[in-house]
């Protein structure tokens, strides 16, 4: 070390690259995401991550015994565990269950003449005319807990925050848009004994699709009504919280309710209740309807001084400009997907885009369920249109996860 | 009661299913209660693992081996009623990190515990809000813990450790109609296995501590086999599930530190002169059963070193 | 389509204030707005170079839940980058915003609450303006309907909203950014953006650039656009407030 240094230089101020990552979050992150311009480098995450990147994913089902299904979902360090517990609700508790409601659903075939028939929706997924009973008698009940100790600053045993609530809500309203889960899943019928006499009192009423056309056909007379409806519980706990908890809460709630299974259950007369069995051959998976999957993104502005006194905010199409100058120099902001916890701190923007897939004459074409951008004005319609593609992609390799599982 | 900050089911609630084999067992095939496959003082396997919340101090999470039925009924699924259940739980640690400053001053570091059940944690679904259980587990595992815990290292510190239980132990056998023996029993087991894991949590957030504190169970238990003369014989088993036992007469957990050879927290349940009457030997009073408990919580620390040595390890390949 | 109506400076003890009757939903909102305001016994949770904005959304027949945690959210997120925080006298302050909900058709459980939510954004910023909160930009918004037949409808009734295929709300900032968007339903790109167009020409009128790049402003089917429909309130305000000074003049 006999070098010609010049004598006692100023103790350099060295940082492990750690400790800098802590000081200055937001010139760290920068520094990895604009590399100098010789390098010929591409712009990676400090993650090791490329911009539109999610993390590893995987996905296990069925792990818990007391649920009807459950799932653990981990994306990157963020782990979400759901499990769906199914209760019945006998119409008989139902204050607001009138005797008009029972007969009318108990058309089944008039679903398919309803005014939303020509929806986008293929057939099979035809609406149901009584699909609102799942939102009108809160048949889902989502809740989702945070109080786990899954990441420092939420306190055990305190009420849900405001972010758990918010979580919560967000997914009970997709489930509810989308229509995941099909009321008549949920039903459970009882046929009165004036048809068919000789099976006694007991008759257990199936939702077989093709059993129960024919006995549409055979009489129109028969007595059907809805005895009871199952409720299904979804409680999300989100084990380990590491940034976007949104997209794998919803996974793990998407793979839990694949995973369920109701068990047959019918009016036994005789003790004026509903009865299940327990033979796990009768049981009966959930159909949902399509698959939808969500992607996160945060935007990482270079100029977090911006906002300090950005009282000039530049025209949305003076904004244009500078982007496209911007693409030949320095970029100004980029679109991180899937940010995980220490991204979420250094960002403002946010969109979540909720898409399903459905296959239209061999080629699957792409519905959004749901878009959500807020916080900042980085992001319009040709982002979004950007971001769309990648949450295509997110969803073709997020259905093999849940496929495999 | 409606909860502003949750999202509420029916305003009327609803009804656990019930199942037609529970309701007429004269019918059909009599389902058997699961039977103990282990000998007495053979433990089940624990799955623990360590650091699996980075965000955390420290973590562990903790998973007891399936009993045999219960794999057996995962296997080959015939009924939707699980036979039994296999505790899993996660543990995390914040800290220690400063007071908030409402607190007042303390020379040592303050502990607080806290024990949650998930709502689908056990048979019967669970509220959200802790009930007295989930407070009283939360007390005993901080008198096990605190007597570990070097807590005068950190003055004016609080340290926080959560335990989330996923998947709870039963109480008895679901066929088993509720009786008068019936104690919260499998809130014993989750006990002991609440301890492991924090101990594992503790030490991968590297507090100091005296030892490694580990949690074991065992129990009096008189099972269906009687003798000539009519009584029945109770035996002593360790690491007990109550699922595969008609009658559980006592049970013991305890908080060991194998090294020092102390015990830091003990709550024995049941009773002993059922035990003892016609029995004269003194195999089955409570000194056999806290050493029974003791001799199961050692076989859980074999497993707790090896899971704190790889946190050790990892920690050490990243600094 | 009739204009929406509001008044400001409602209330007299709050430092801002608004109040906001949209015709179509049927809403009445109030809004009031303290700033800046000490925020004791919370110093750990405030941010040192920022302000703290809280919102509060009251329904009006019910006690608030998670549905009113969720928009209170949005709104905080998007005044977040309205409002400028750092200005002087701001920072480790708080900007707390009330919306109460008067009268309209109430939001069940988990509804959408999206055709609430312009009219809850426009009464928020019309109660900053109020409070002279200082902002960098103002914004307008709007909820559309599209309905099976890919017709689009503007701000639906809450029934309507129920039935139709997908409900969005978009936010745009006067320089013409889009700030927020929320949408719901199952649609496609397409339809998407022709509801950007709409929502744009509602909020800002229609653009026609002509053959000379003249730009004008012209009034179509929407009416007069919302932008302008605010501005006019907050001159009206202006003008009444400083009545004695032109006068005078």
């Amino acid at each position: 070390m006999a070098s010609p240094a010049p004598p006692a230089p100023p103790p350099a101020l060295t940082l492990p690259p750690s400790q800098f990552a802590r000081l200055q979050p937001h010139a760290y992150l920068l520094a990895h995401l604009s590399p100098p311009a010789s390098s010929n480098q591409l712009s990676i995450r400090a993650n090791g991550r490329a911009p539109s990147q999610f993390r590893p994913t995987s996905a296990n089902t069925g792990s818990l015994t007391h649920t009807n299904g459950s799932a653990v979902v981990r994306v990157g360090d963020t782990t979400a565990v759901c499990g769906v517990r199914a209760e019945l609700l006998p119409t008989t508790d139902i204050a607001s269950w009138s005797v008009s409601h029972a007969s009318a659903s108990s058309s089944s075939s008039s679903s398919s003449s309803s005014p939303a028939a020509p929806k986008s929706n293929s057939s099979s997924n035809s609406a149901d005319a009584e699909e609102s009973q799942i939102q009108d008698l809160n048949l889902l009940v989502p809740n989702l807990s945070l109080s786990t100790g899954c990441a420092p600053g939420f306190v055990p045993g305190a009420p849900p925050s405001a972010l758990a609530q918010s979580l919560s809500y967000q997914i009970l309203a997709l489930l509810h848009s989308t229509r995941l889960v099909r009321a008549e899943d949920l039903r459970v019928w009882y046929e009165g004994p004036s048809f068919t006499g000789e099976e006694g009192g007991r008759m257990d009423v199936d939702v077989d699709v093709d059993a129960e056309g024919e006995r549409d056909e055979n009489s129109a007379a028969t007595k059907k009504e809805i005895k009871a409806f199952w409720v299904l519980y979804i409680d999300i706990m989100i084990v380990s919280l590491a940034g976007n908890p949104f997209d794998a809460a919803w996974a793990a709630v998407l793979a839990a309710l694949r995973d369920t299974k109701l068990p047959r259950a019918w009016w036994d007369v005789d003790n004026e209740m509903v009865v299940c069995s327990d033979v796990v051959s009768e049981a009966r998976k959930l159909t949902l309807r399509g698959l939808p999957v969500a992607s996160s993104f945060c935007v990482f502005e270079a100029d977090a001084a911006a906002g300090w006194r950005a009282v000039i905010v530049p025209d949305a199409d003076e904004e244009r400009e500078i982007e496209d100058t911007a693409k030949r120099g320095m970029l100004r902001r980029w679109i991180l997907a899937d940010p995980d916890g220490y991204e979420e701190g250094l960002s403002q923007e946010r969109v979540c885009l909720v898409v399903d897939k459905e296959v239209v004459g061999g080629e699957g074409k792409t519905v959004i369920v749901k878009m959500e951008k807020n916080g900042g004005w980085a992001v319009d319609s040709r982002e979004l249109k950007q971001l769309l593609d990648v949450a295509a992609a997110r969803w073709e390799s997020l259905k093999q996860i849940l496929e495999q599982c | 009661m409606t909860d502003r900050r949750r999202i509420n089911g029916p305003p009327s609630g609803t009804r656990p299913a019930v199942f037609a084999s529970s309701l007429k067992s004269t019918s059909g095939a009599v389902i058997e209660r699961p039977r103990r496959h282990r000998q007495p003082n053979e433990l089940r396997k624990i799955f623990l693992k360590t650091g699996l919340i980075p965000s955390a101090s420290g973590s562990a999470y903790l998973e007891y081996e399936p009993s045999a039925s219960l794999a057996a009924a995962r296997s080959s699924p015939k009924s939707l009623i699980p036979p039994s259940s296999a505790l899993k739980l996660a543990c995390t640690v914040h800290g220690p990190k400063p007071l908030p400053r409402s607190a007042t001053f303390s020379p040592n570091l303050v502990l607080t515990t806290h024990v949650k059940y998930a709502p689908f944690a056990a048979r019967q679904r669970k509220g959200h809000i802790r009930d007295a259980s989930e407070r009283d587990l939360g007390v005993h595992l901080e008198t096990a813990l605190r007597g570990v815990i070097v807590a005068e290292r950190w003055p004016k510190s609080g340290l926080d450790i959560t335990i989330t239980i996923l998947e709870a132990e039963d109480d008895r056998w679901w066929g088993d109609a509720p009786d008068s023996h019936d104690a919260p029993w499998g809130m014993m087991n989750v006990l002991a296995g609440c301890i492991t894991a924090a101990s594992a949590a503790i030490a991968d957030a590297r507090i100091d501590c005296l030892d490694l504190v580990a949690g074991g169970v065992a129990a009096i238990v008189s099972d269906d086999e009687v003798t000539e003369e009519g009584k029945r014989t109770p035996k002593l088993m360790l690491d007990t599930d109550p699922a595969e036992h008609k009658s559980i007469l006592s049970a013991c957990v305890v908080a060991y530190m194998p090294a020092r050879d102390e015990i830091t927290e003990i709550w024995l349940k049941g009773d002993h002169s059922k035990a003892s009457l016609g029995v004269d030997d003194s195999s089955l009073n409570h000194e056999a059963l806290i050493d029974g408990a003791v001799n199961a919580a050692r076989g859980a620390h074999t497993v707790l070193v090896e899971a704190v040595r790889e946190s050790a390890e990892r920690y050490a390949g990243l600094t | 389509m009739v204009a929406p109506s509001a008044t400001l400076s409602t209330l007299n003890r709050a430092d801002g204030s608004a109040s906001y009757q949209c015709p179509s939903t049927g809403s009445n909102i109030l809004g009031s707005v303290n700033a800046p305001v000490e925020l004791p016994g919370r110093r750990d949770a405030l941010k040192p170079e920022d302000a703290t904005i809280e919102v509060f959304v009251k329904p009006g027949t019910a006690p608030a839940g998670v549905g009113e945690r969720y928009v209170e959210g949005i709104i905080k997120t998007l005044l977040g980058r309205v409002i400028l925080g750092r200005e002087k006298g701001y920072p480790r302050r708080g900007v707390v915003i009330t919306l109460a909900v008067i009268g309209g058709e109430s939001v069940g459980r988990g509804d959408p609450y999206l055709v609430l939510l312009p009219a809850l954004l426009h009464t928020a910023l019309l109660a900053l303006l109020s409070a002279s909160v200082p902002l960098s930009m103002t914004f307008s918004a709007t909820v559309l309907a599209v309905d099976a037949s890919g017709q689009i409808r503007r701000e639906p009734s809450a029934e309507d909203a129920a039935t139709a295929q997908s409900v969005h709300v978009l936010a745009f900032s006067s320089k013409g950014h889009l700030l927020l968007n929320e949408s719901q339903g199952s649609f496609d790109f397409d339809t998407w953006e022709k509801v950007r167009q709409r929502a744009s020409a509602i909020c800002h009128g229609t653009q026609l650039v002509s053959a000379d790049g003249d730009v004008a402003m012209v009034e179509d089917v929407d009416g007069r656009p919302l932008e302008g429909t605010l501005r006019e309130t907050v001159e009206d305000q202006v003008y009444r407030d400083y009545n004695w000074k032109i006068n005078a003049a």
